[in-house]
Order: structure tokens, then sequence, then C-alpha cells
């Protein structure tokens, strides 16, 4: 008989041996060794270590594609369309996928792992995001909830931008949040400055990134953005504008708006705003000094819910049904085009109403939220 | 009880703070097994269904978006309102949901009581059974909630 002492020497050796051949083949199986990304045909190429995601890989040669759960592939946000080298689409990736998309070869970039080479289709204008380091200059109090910040490149640096556009701004590690995170916030100053932006912020309720914002960083401190982002921009057009925004939705509004005064844009164009008490009105003065700046504007700010004992002159009302009723009165309420920014309920409201009203649907402009 | 390798993975998960300052436990020392057996005890004390609690819930919400964040009155003595946000919070649990950043806040007049949730927590209760721990900023007591959201005039 085998003597137990000389029993357990063999099992541990067999066991140390099979840890070793795992180890090894590890390492041997991630070694992807080299890979080649191309981009747009050959626009551009990346050389690098394969083995990563291809969303990780482009986060570090800096291309920014918006990316918001950090890769664990529950936002979906992070799509990219590879034509070639990807492999099968994952379990993990089909419920974000419509036929289109299947069809086309759009991946989650937080899931396709780099293990050969890959050619990729990015839009053009997610290869001019980059990232910036900047300085809190100025917080001003808007109301209860509502704070502007004012951010200005480090190193001379200019952000060059579409104005109705939006960048991501970095929450970085704090007491209330052991993860950085990124939220996307529109940008609201005037464009002829490209040094510093403005964001117009809302306090959302036990949020990462607002509390943040909001209770922790000062004037001087650093923050990490990058952008721009979006396809909310004022058309090259001689259509007649509706602007309907609420709350901080008039941050990209205003940025349009000072765009439109720096460039001598005659185009008609009113601006409903809506808020719910007059507690909640800011920028009514910037506003109405744009009615002077700028040939044919007028602004219109929509209290839905005077507080008792408020006094108010102004419209009072749901913001949209006080839009619906001015198109309504011009009779050509079809050629307008609309430029909606707020809540994802306001937003659905608007378009059921301008559509109504025989504006269609590809002249309804607004940042999709999710 | 010993906890499987995919409920250690969850409950780390529900701790940090990646989706949700704070993470979704709060201060609470028990397991996540343990405050969900605890609250349904509760829910089913109060003759309810997870089931009811949530669609109720979302009732309420559907009600209040109509305001577009104005106070709707539902009955003589519940008002509800929504604050919507723009953006979406996906749920901590290994499966593919997102929901809005959507808080419903549902007023009881007389008692001067409130309770808001998330669409988030509308999820968690139907899909979980979750109320989340206690601590967490969106933690809601069973008790509390029922009383207001089944109230009668
Ligand atoms: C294109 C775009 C442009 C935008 N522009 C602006 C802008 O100009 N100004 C602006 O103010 N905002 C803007 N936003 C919104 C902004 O990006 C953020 O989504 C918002 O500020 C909230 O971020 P947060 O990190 O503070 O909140 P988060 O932490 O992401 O979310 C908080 C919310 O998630 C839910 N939640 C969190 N934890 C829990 C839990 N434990 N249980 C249940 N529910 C929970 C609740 O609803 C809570 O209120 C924009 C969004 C998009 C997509
Ligand atoms: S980064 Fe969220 S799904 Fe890919
Ligand atoms: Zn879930």
């Amino acid at each position: 008989m085998v003597p137990l002492f000389i029993a357990l020497a063999i099992i541990s050796g067999i066991g140390a041996l099979l840890a070793a051949t795992l180890v090894f083949a590890e390492r041997v199986i991630s070694n992807y060794g080299d890979v080649e990304v191309d981009i747009n045909k050959g626009n551009k190429k990346l050389a690098m270590k394969g083995g990563g995601s291809l969303l990780e890989t482009l986060t570090a040669q800096k291309i920014f594609i918006p990316s918001a759960c950090g890769g664990r592939g529950t936002c979906g946000y992070c799509k990219v369309k590879v034509l070639e080298g990807a492999g099968p689409l994952l379990p993990t990736e089909e419920p974000y996928m419509d036929a289109e998309e299947r069809s086309s070869g759009v991946r989650l970039s937080c899931q396709v792992k780099l293990r050969n080479d890959l050619k990729i289709e990015l839009p053009a204008e997610l290869l001019t995001i980059k990232e910036y380091v900047s300085v809190c200059e100025e917080i001003i109090d808007y109301t209860y909830d509502t704070k502007q910040f004012r951010l200005r490149l480090t190193d001379g640096q200019h952000m060059k931008y579409t104005p109705g556009q939006y960048v991501q701004v970095l929450a970085p590690q704090y007491e209330k949040s052991s993860e950085e995170v990124y939220r996307a916030y529109s940008i609201s100053s005037d464009p002829a400055d490209q040094a510093a932006i403005e964001l117009i912020i809302r306090r959302v309720p036990d949020g990462i990134c607002t509390t943040y914002l909001f209770d922790y960083l000062k004037v001087g401190d650093k923050v990490r953005i990058n952008g721009p982002y979006g396809q909310f921009y004022l058309r090259d057009t001689t259509a007649p504008i509706i602007f309907i925004a609420g709350g901080s939705g008039i941050a990209p509004m205003k940025c349009i708006l000072h765009n439109m005064k720096n460039t001598n844009n005659d185009r008609r164009a009113v601006f409903f705003f809506g808020i719910r008490t007059t507690k909640d009105l800011f920028l009514a003065e910037e506003m109405t000094r744009f009615e002077t700046q700028l040939a044919q504007f007028k602004f219109v700010p929509v209290v839905s819910q005077p507080e008792p004992g408020a006094e108010w002159a102004g419209v009072t009302g749901r913001v949209t049904h006080i839009a619906e009723d001015y198109l309504r009165k011009q009779g050509n309420a079809h050629e307008h085009e609309g430029y909606l920014c707020g809540s994802p309920g306001m937003i659905e409201s608007s378009i059921g109403i301008l559509k109504k009203l025989g504006i269609t649907e590809d002249k309804i402009y607004y940042d999709k939220f999710s | 009880m010993k906890k499987s390798p995919q409920q250690r993975k969850l409950e780390r998960l529900l701790q940090s703070s990646k989706f949700s300052a704070s993470g979704f436990m709060g201060t609470d020392r028990r397991g996540l097994w343990e405050i969900i057996d605890e609250d349904a005890a509760e829910i089913a004390k109060r003759g309810k269904t997870m089931e009811e609690v949530a669609a109720r819930m979302q009732q309420l919400t559907d009600l209040a978006e109509q305001g577009l964040g104005d106070w709707i009155q539902v009955s003589k003595n519940l008002h509800v309102a929504v604050d919507d946000n723009r953006g979406m919070i996906p749920c901590p649990w290994p499966h593919r949901v997102r929901c809005m950043k959507r808080i419903t806040t549902a007023r009881h007049i007389p008692s001067n009581t409130g309770v808001r949730w998330s669409d988030l927590n509308i999820h968690l209760i139907k899909e979980h059974g979750f109320f989340e721990g206690k601590g967490s900023p969106f933690r809601i007591e069973p008790g509390v909630l029922i009383d207001i959201i089944f109230s009668k005039d």
C-alpha cells in the first residue's frame, strides 16, 4: 500500500502541475499580441496590445465613446459599428440591438474583446472629441436647486463646439461615491469664448454627480471634461423656430441664442420656457435682452403652478399647451422647426403636439437621453 | 445559510456606489436576503403582494407624469408629482434593465406624510422584492408606503 504522505504528495504535485498549466495557458491564450484597429476605412489606424475591450482601448487612445455603466454592458451607450474581426454578437449584447443594428454590425464596444485586427466605423464627430482639464472659475446660484458652473480650460486650450452640444463631466471618487462617473451637461455659454464653458445644472435628489458638483466642488478646483457631443444644434435654414425648454433645458437654448446674436441671425424665433413656480425662474433678464439684440425673437416664461401669494403677471399654464396655442394662432405651424430640451416627459408631450400641428419628425430636434 | 458566489457578487455590487450614491444597502447590517425576507413578511402582513404594491406605484407615477412636475390630485387626500430627470440608471441585478431617473412623490394630506420612489424602486420591488437597505437614500419602508399609496379618502 502507498503510504498516506506519498499519496498526498502525488495529489499536491498533480494539483500544482494543473495550476501551473492553467496559468501558462491563460498567459498564452490571453496574449493576443499586437493588433490593429482600422477606423473609417484607413482614416486612422491604431496599433496596440490585444486582450482588452474595444471600449477600453479606444478610451486609452483618447477616443471617447459614450458610456454610462463603466463597461458592464448594462447601459447600451457604447455602440460602435464593427465591419470586420469582432466575431458573433454575444448574448450580453443582443437585448440592445434592433434588427438593423444587428445586420449592420453594430456592437457594444465594452463587450468586444480585441483578439485580432478590427475594422470599425465611427461617426466623424466622435474623432473630434477630446479630454480637457478645466478649473472651476465661478459658481452662481440661480435658484434653490439650480446653479451655473463656469469652467475655464487650462493650458490655453479652446473647445471647438457647435452651439447646442454637450460635454461629459467627470465626478471623481468622493465621500458619497467610490467610483468615478461621467454625466452629460449642455454648454450654455456664449460660444464667442471657447476658452471657457458654462453649464447650468439642476440638483438631482441623491445624484452622484450633482451632489458632487453642488456640495463638494469649490471655485479653483480642477474638473475633467470631454466633448463635445450631440446632434442638437440650430439647422441652417430660414424656417421659423419654436424653442421649448423646461428647467435646466434652457442651457443649450441660451448657447444657441448667443450664437444667433453673434451671427446676426434674423430668423423668427420664440422661446417658451416652462417652470413650475416663480421661484424656479432664472435668466429672465438675459433672455429678455436677447429680444432687443435679435431681430425677431420673443421670450415667454410660463409658470405652471404659481405659489399662493406670488406676484406673477406673466403667462400661467402648462408650457406645452401654451406653445400649442401660439402655434395654432400662427396659421403656419407646419413650417416651424421645433427645438426641445428638458425632462423626457416634457419632450414626449411637445413632440406629440408639434406632430399634431403638422411639423414633421425630421424638423423636431432634441437630445435623446437614453 | 452559505451564500453562493453570485449572491456575494450581487451584495458587493449593491454596496458599491457605481450606480447609486451611497449604494443600495445603506447602513443596514443585515444581508440582502434578510432584508428581502423581512420586507416580504411586512407586505404579507398588510394583505398585499409585491405585484400589487408595484402596480399601484406605477399607476401613481403614470398619473403624476401627466402633471409634468405639477402636483396632481389623485383623491381628496392623496397628491402626487413627478420630478423627471434626464438620464437612465441600470438595475444592479445581472440583467439588462434600465430605468429613467424619474422620482415620484406621493403626499397624504391629512397625516402630512409623504413617500418618494424612483422608477428603479418600482422595478426593484416588482422583480426582486427589494425595498433597499436602511440608510439608503432610496430605502422605502413598506408599511409607510402601503399606508400612503392605498390610503382611503
Ligand atoms: C444629453 C444630455 C444632456 C444633459 N444636460 C443636462 C444639463 O444641461 N443640465 C442638467 O442639470 N442635467 C443635464 N443632463 C442630465 C445629467 O446628465 C445627469 O443625468 C443628472 O445631472 C443626474 O446625474 P447624477 O449623477 O447627479 O444622478 P445619478 O446618481 O445618476 O442618478 C440619481 C437618480 O437615480 C435614481 N437612483 C439613484 N440611486 C437609486 C437607488 N438606490 N434606488 C432607486 N433609485 C435610485 C434616482 O432617480 C436618483 O434621483 C443631461 C443628460 C443628457 C443625457
Ligand atoms: S459601456 Fe455601458 S453597455 Fe457598454
Ligand atoms: Zn432588475
